[in-house]
């Protein structure tokens, strides 16, 4: 019987246990530092439980133990940790992404990973993970690719019962990152650093999304996407609502996104840290009715043709479609579809339709210059 | 050395200001904190000692306040610290003034009046810009009209550059803001809405702003010494520049300025104490300057007849103490008050108020020369 164990269950990974559950026939691990929290989860999906903490990589080579496939699903901080982990209890690997810093230090364990006969597959959620098998689909039809514009917009419909302060749609630490670490573009064959939260401009999505603001953030997509399709101008844009903006670009200006540290008494703290720890706190948002659209847009051109691709979820929670992708291609690896080894982005190694088929099943369509094929 | 002034909490802002204004007056003076790098530059002055001094500890900050052998004790620490400060007085005997306790806290302060009279201590509460500067105008407004009705009073301020600079005190800005404020409505307390809005006002020097209904000690005080003369309203009125305002009031709104434990780390932390080292670090940018208004208008009758005074005491970023923006107003009044009971101006034991005890004309005087102009209506007090 293959394994596969979800590390870290958070939002992420309550959403791939959800999706491994109605998907796949093996045993399900949760490897979690707070054991207790996941009782009553493991419980009701069957799954085993045990002690791993990311900081402490000597836990997670034991917990690692006879399992097939690792999803990690905590912070990316510790993308590395887990990976080394990989390589000792000799486990596959898949992540949701690495802020391009991240993805580029994992992309040099590549020979490690061939070595051991393991494969990792960084970046595999909605995006990264469904944006770079878009462009690698849409490259099929074109001969040389000039541009790559991936676009990311969302509008929520959804009727709640509280809404926090600051809701956010993702993890609040990386938000904070994504929102003070200058973002990466590829430009004219050159890596370019922009200013965090630059090229907020209007672009009309598809309906419902409609009219929304994308601005350039740090991703990883850039750290790949430039080699492996050979494009010249790879940009990433991201959109968030004004008021969400606008509270983050507050704490930014006022310093409280800072990677320095400060002394506080007998203590030194960092500060993005303390800062991340208090949002975390706030009241959570508690819907009644959830009704959200997210669109994933990646544009791909040549001199003379551009192809457009959507990935696009609705009438439900958007954060499904980074909790799905990585549920899929672990069952691709356990079930022995997936069978190059080396660290990989999801362009280089996954069957886009295959796993269009996958997302399909899902709810979650692809469509091509606006037509369905999925 | 004999020190003529202890000033505890002397590491924060107001104490930097107060210390500084007692030590160019020509004073010894004792600078108390828990951080002596923050009053670096005050101990160039030859007539200043540092010594550290923990509020919490208040055995320990008696003997230190005897030790000094000053008279009079000028507490510019957080006011939570209020109490303690007191009761350290009270043991080693030093007349006390502190900046205010909002309305919580000056109602526990008033029930030390008997120990403090019976020591023949002074101890004047609320003696910076608001509370201070405008019990004062009140005093002097009230004074004039046969009777009063109903004072409003507040403040209001704004910069050249619109960049957030934390105005004053964190803590007391978050409680300001999130705590229900009690106003005097018709002769009798009563609670009103946390920082309702309370319309557009233009102030002296300021353009228009919009004014919020926020806690703050004058109700309590006014009442108490204008109740004879028929005072029924007491309204209290914070004017923030929307740029400042939205920061405050983001930070109040994403929970950083709660004061619940967090665990960062194993280490716990309050987040208000996190967000007031970070915004301390913001620096006042080149060239910026600030003008405050502390206004007051009273409405009564004088000679049978409906009369309303206006007052504004009205101060800008001065030369020399660029530092501080128009903070210099809370810093130097309750330096000059403290002056003005070292000089026996100030007689009254117990515990008591601006408006009670500060004679108005000796106090405008001393502000003026200062920088920080009074105004009856459009005129200049002179």
């Amino acid at each position: 019987m293959k394994t596969i164990g979800i590390l870290g269950l958070g939002s992420m990974g309550k959403i791939i246990a959800k999706d491994l559950v109605e998907t796949f026939n093996g045993k399900i691990i949760y490897l979690v530092r707070g054991v207790n929290s996941v009782k009553d989860l493991a419980k009701k999906y069957n799954a085993e439980i045990r002690y791993a903490d990311v900081s402490k990589p000597k836990t997670l080579v034991k917990a690692f133990k006879d399992i097939d496939v690792v999803i990690h699903a905590a912070h990316h901080e510790f993308n590395l940790n887990v990976m080394k982990a990989c390589l000792k209890s000799k486990t596959n690997y898949i992540d949701l992404g690495g802020l391009y810093h991240y993805t580029k230090k994992q992309l040099k364990l590549n020979k490690q990973f061939e070595k051991n006969n393991l494969t990792a597959i960084i970046g595999m959620g909605a995006s990264p993970g469904i944006t770079n098998v878009l462009a690698k689909y849409a490259s099929k039809f074109l001969d040389k690719i000039e541009n790559i514009e991936i676009k990311i917009g969302n509008k929520d419909f959804s009727t709640y019962k509280q809404i926090s302060p600051l809701s956010a749609s993702y993890s609040i630490q990386t938000i904070l990152e994504e929102f003070s670490w200058k973002p990466a573009v590829f430009i004219n064959g050159k890596i370019k650093f922009v200013e965090p939260i630059s090229g907020r401009e209007e672009y009309k999505f598809p309906e419902p999304v409609g009219t929304q603001k994308p601005q350039y953030t740090i991703h990883s997509e850039i750290a790949t996407l430039p080699y492996t399709l050979k494009a010249k101008n790879v940009s990433f844009k991201i959109a968030f609502d004004d008021d969400f903006v606008d509270k983050i670009k507050l704490l930014k200006e006022n310093g409280f996104m800072s990677d320095e540290k400060i002394k506080i008494g007998e203590n030194e703290f960092n500060i993005k840290e303390v800062s991340a720890k208090i949002l975390k706190k706030l009241p959570k948002t508690i819907p009644e009715k959830i009704n959200q659209c997210e669109i994933i847009r990646v544009i791909v051109s040549s001199e003379n043709k551009k192809i457009i691709l959507d990935a696009k979820i609705s009438g439900e929670e958007i954060d499904k479609d980074t909790g799905v992708p990585p549920s899929i291609i672990s069952l691709m690896i356990a079930d022995g579809k997936i069978t190059d080894k080396g660290v990989f982005p999801p362009e280089s190694i996954i069957p886009e339709k295959d796993f269009f088929r996958e997302l399909a099943k899902r709810k979650i369509y692809i469509y091509k210059n606006n037509k369905k094929i999925n | 050395m004999k020190f003529d002034f202890v000033v505890l909490g002397a590491t924060g802002e107001e104490g930097n200001i107060a210390s500084k204004d007692l030590l160019e007056s020509g004073y010894n003076v004792l600078l108390c904190g828990r951080n002596k790098s923050r009053v670096k530059a005050l101990l160039e002055y030859k007539k200043a000692k540092f010594a550290y001094v923990d509020l919490n500890n208040i055995e320990k900050t008696a003997s230190i306040l005897k030790k000094s052998r000053a008279k009079i004790a000028v507490n510019c620490a957080e006011l939570r610290m209020n109490i303690n400060a007191m009761k350290a007085c009270l043991i080693a005997g030093l007349h006390y003034l502190d900046l205010g306790g909002l309305q919580e806290m000056t109602i526990q302060q008033y029930k030390f009046d008997k120990d403090f009279k019976k020591r023949k201590l002074t101890a004047l509460l609320g003696c910076g810009s608001t509370p201070g500067i405008s019990n004062v105008m009140a005093s002097y407004a009230v004074d004039k009209l046969d009777s009063v009705e109903h004072i409003e009073v507040g403040f209001a301020w704004d910069s050249n550059i619109k960049r957030f600079i934390l105005p004053y005190s964190i803590e007391s800005i978050v409680h300001e803001l999130t705590t229900d404020p009690i106003i005097l409505d018709n002769g009798k307390f009563k609670k009103a809405k946390a920082c309702a809005f309370e319309g557009v006002l233009k102030f002296k020097g300021i353009e228009k702003q919009n004014t919020y209904c926020i806690v703050h000690s004058e109700v309590f005080t006014f009442k108490r010494y204008f109740d004879k003369k028929g005072l029924k309203f007491v309204h209290y009125k914070a004017g923030f520049p929307e740029h400042s305002f939205r920061v405050l009031d983001m930070l109040i709104k994403l929970g950083f300025g709660s004061k619940e434990l967090i665990n960062i780390n194993g280490i716990n932390l309050r987040p208000i104490d996190f967000t007031r080292e970070i915004l301390k670090k913001i620096a006042r940018p080149k060239n910026y300057k600030e003008t405050e208004d502390i206004w007051i208008k009273a409405y009564g009758k004088s000679r049978g007849k409906p009369k309303k005074i206006e007052m504004d005491c009205v101060v800008r970023t001065l030369k020399g103490w660029e530092n501080f923006g128009s903070n210099i107003n809370t810093g130097m009044s309750i330096s000059i008050m403290a002056q003005m009971l070292n000089k026996n101006l100030i007689k009254k034991s117990g515990i008591t108020a601006p408006e009670e005890a500060v004679p108005p004309a000796p106090f405008f005087s001393e502000l003026k020369k200062r920088g920080m102009h009074i105004y009856i209506g459009k005129k200049h007090f002179i």
